[in-house]
């Protein structure tokens, strides 16, 4: 029964999308041939009863905050992005979340917490501008690079940053699944260190166009790359941060775009709206454990 | 069978038990539970299937993990009284949202209240603000007793739940020694709803539906009921889509009809929004299954008395199975629960839950 449960999962994510073509989801295909070898015995299930007192020893000693090198956005989220946990920002256009994302890349480089991997959807990531950050942080705090000259510095703090431009839901897929397999065999990254922070910019816009209308399998994608992403986040400790924007919610007021099936996805959802000039933030619920009621800054 | 039994039809005219022999047995084998608020205006029992529905963030997860605070907390423990019932909780997560923390932070407060107000009852005036380090380590070694009676499992498809939860009882009984699981928790049922109603039955015997894989889910949770009673509570977030008009579908649709007194239309309006985003989703063997159901609701509202006096959200809780006409108000602030006490008044008195025992002022 769990053989034909994972062949039934395998195989439903195998069929044709919306658009009719047939593509192959290779991580499926291979929980289908795990789940097909493991027929017999119950106890190999992948997964594991964890106790409270393991489960907090694992979040406080494997699960760090990333901090995302700009004050108000790190005090708001209590310190910084959490590993295992999935942060959404989200806002009008040019509010910011584009910066917030290059500098969350930045700081994580400069500070030598592992890889950085960009998904970048619509060609706004700005290598200059990532110099730009990197040079404007104090560099009395970098330690490791100390006799290297300026320039050294600047191209290995960079080097940990890795771009990849995904256009369409598919095209994602296969990174999401590469990632996944090269974590899976550990293979060693950039350098010999892990991949700490995935930033996705403007998932809703590899999103926004599957969802709408009668079919269900544009909302069954959305689940999907959600479960894969919320999965990865949690078994490799990374720190995923996502950027969504608004749609209009009637009335002329404005609302975070994928619907109401995505606010349950994120952990932390943060709205963010500039003012001529002026960076105004306000945080909105589904935070666990900070104040459940918004707060501005 | 028609030759053995036609050996003595007389025994089976005998009598198994009375029926207070039998009410005393199940009540001394499954005996009442007392929740917290806002769960405990309906009797629950082990056995019982308590649906708790509500849009996102009204505060679900929220009432589970005072539950599970609930239900780990030992009755009473070095002398204090927690009011707990001291057995296990099993927590499948389907949403993969669990925050360890989050829980943590909801059993401390309850570990200090209680301590506080012991001490207050002895009348110990000198350990008012200072706590002792005894009295931290005491604290300590109780966190600690109740976080192993926690357990803990994380699903990402239907699979996979299926599969925890047919391997949950042999798993359990290694990792807790004592009589066993007594809640089963399940945090959102409809996670996985899209993924399963995508995915067609392509090939013959490998095919899983939505119809299917809740009759397993079901089947497992009697077969786990059977062998151990508990009391299971599932949260369940709306689905829309298809079918369903949502806020902006119905916003296009009614305003042609905005009539000169909006605050009436407006009112209905939310209403209807409200019915429409409640409707039932699950397959009807799921819903057969369900013994209980609470609909929760949230607002933005002003909470007068508490100090800082800032807008809160409101939560409104509604007992949907079995129908109570009442509705009961509360807020949450600081992982406490705060009670609307008097609903019928002008204004609503803001009461904080704090133990069981003040409980029955309520």
């Amino acid at each position: 029964m769990a053989a034909a449960g994972g062949g039934g999962g395998g195989g439903g994510r195998a069929t044709t999308s919306g658009c009719g073509l047939k593509r192959r989801y290779a991580p499926h295909d291979q929980e289908e041939e795990t789940m097909n070898q493991d027929q017999s015995s119950k106890e190999d299930w992948c997964g594991r009863l964890w106790n409270g007192m393991d489960l907090l020893k694992d979040v406080t000693e494997n699960k760090h905050v990333l901090p995302t090198g700009l004050e108000g956005i790190d005090t708001l989220l209590g310190g910084g992005l959490c590993q295992g946990q999935l942060t959404e920002v989200t806002g009008p256009s040019s509010s910011g979340k584009t910066q917030v994302c290059l500098h969350s890349a930045s700081h994580a480089a400069v500070k030598h917490m592992g890889v950085v991997m960009y998904l970048d959807t619509s060609n706004s990531f700005s290598p200059s501008r990532i110099a730009t950050i990197i040079d404007g942080t104090n560099d009395l705090s970098d330690q490791r690079g100390f006799d290297l000259p300026h320039k050294e510095r600047l191209k290995t703090m960079m080097r940990s940053i890795v771009c990849k431009s995904v256009f369409d839901i598919f095209g994602m897929f296969e990174v999401l699944h590469q990632l996944e397999v090269s974590l899976l065999n550990d293979k060693v990254k950039s350098g010999g260190r892990k991949i700490c922070l995935l930033i996705i910019d403007s998932i809703s816009s590899l999103l926004a166009p599957i969802i709408g209308g009668k079919y269900p399998q544009g909302r069954s994608m959305m689940i999907s790359v959600a479960m894969i992403l919320k999965k990865l986040a949690y078994k490799h400790n990374l720190s995923v941060l996502v950027t969504n924007h608004m749609v209009s919610a009637g009335n002329g007021a404005v609302k975070p775009a994928l619907g109401e099936s995505w606010k349950a996805v994120p952990h932390v959802r943060l709205v963010i709206s500039r003012e001529h000039g002026s960076n105004i933030c306000t945080a909105t619920v589904l935070k666990h454990t900070l104040l459940v009621f918004p707060l501005a800054i | 069978m028609a030759g053995e039994a036609g050996r003595d039809p007389r025994a089976w005219l005998a009598v198994d038990e009375t029926a207070a022999a039998f009410l005393s047995r199940s009540l001394s084998s499954r005996p009442p539970i007392t929740l917290p608020p806002p769960l405990h205006r309906a009797p629950l029992r082990p056995g019982n299937v308590v649906e708790i529905a509500g849009p996102s963030n009204s505060g679900k997860s929220h009432l589970l993990l005072t539950a599970a605070v609930q239900c780990i907390l030992p009755k009473e423990w070095e002398g204090i009284y927690f009011g707990g019932l001291g057995r296990a909780v099993m927590y499948l997560d389907l949403d993969c949202r669990f925050d360890v923390l989050r829980l943590a932070q909801i059993l401390r407060n309850r570990i200090a209240e209680g301590c506080r107000s012991a001490h207050l009852r002895n009348g110990d005036p000198e350990n008012d603000g200072t706590k002792d380090e005894f009295q931290c380590s005491l604290e300590n070694t109780l966190f600690s007793d109740c976080m192993q009676r926690f357990l803990y499992a994380r699903c990402c498809n239907s699979p996979e739940f299926i599969a925890a939860l047919k391997t949950v009882q042999s798993q359990s009984r290694r990792e807790v020694s004592s009589a066993g699981i007594y809640f089963v928790m399940i945090d959102s049922i409809g996670a996985f709803y899209w993924i399963d109603r995508g995915s067609q039955p392509a090939r013959e015997n490998k095919g899983r539906t939505l119809q299917s894989i809740t009759e397993s889910v079901v089947h497992e949770l009697r077969k786990l009921l059977q062998l151990q009673p508990a009391l299971v509570l599932v949260t369940k977030a709306p689905i829309y889509g298809e079918g369903t008009t949502t806020a902006n579908d119905f916003n296009r649709i009614s305003s042609k009809y905005i009539l000169a007194d909006s605050t009436g239309l407006g009112y209905s309006r939310q209403e209807e929004e409200r019915t429409l985003s409640n409707r039932e989703y699950m397959p009807s063997i799921w819903q057969s299954f369900v013994t209980h159901r609470i609909n929760l609701q949230v607002e933005e509202a002003e909470v007068p008395s508490v100090p800082e006096s800032k807008v809160l959200p409101v939560h409104t809780s509604e007992w949907v199975q079995p129908y109570l006409k009442t509705k009961e108000k509360f807020s949450i602030m600081d992982v406490r629960l705060w009670m609307v006490l008097a609903l019928s008044s002008e204004l609503p008195i803001w009461h904080p839950v704090m133990s069981m025992s003040n409980l029955t002022e309520l």
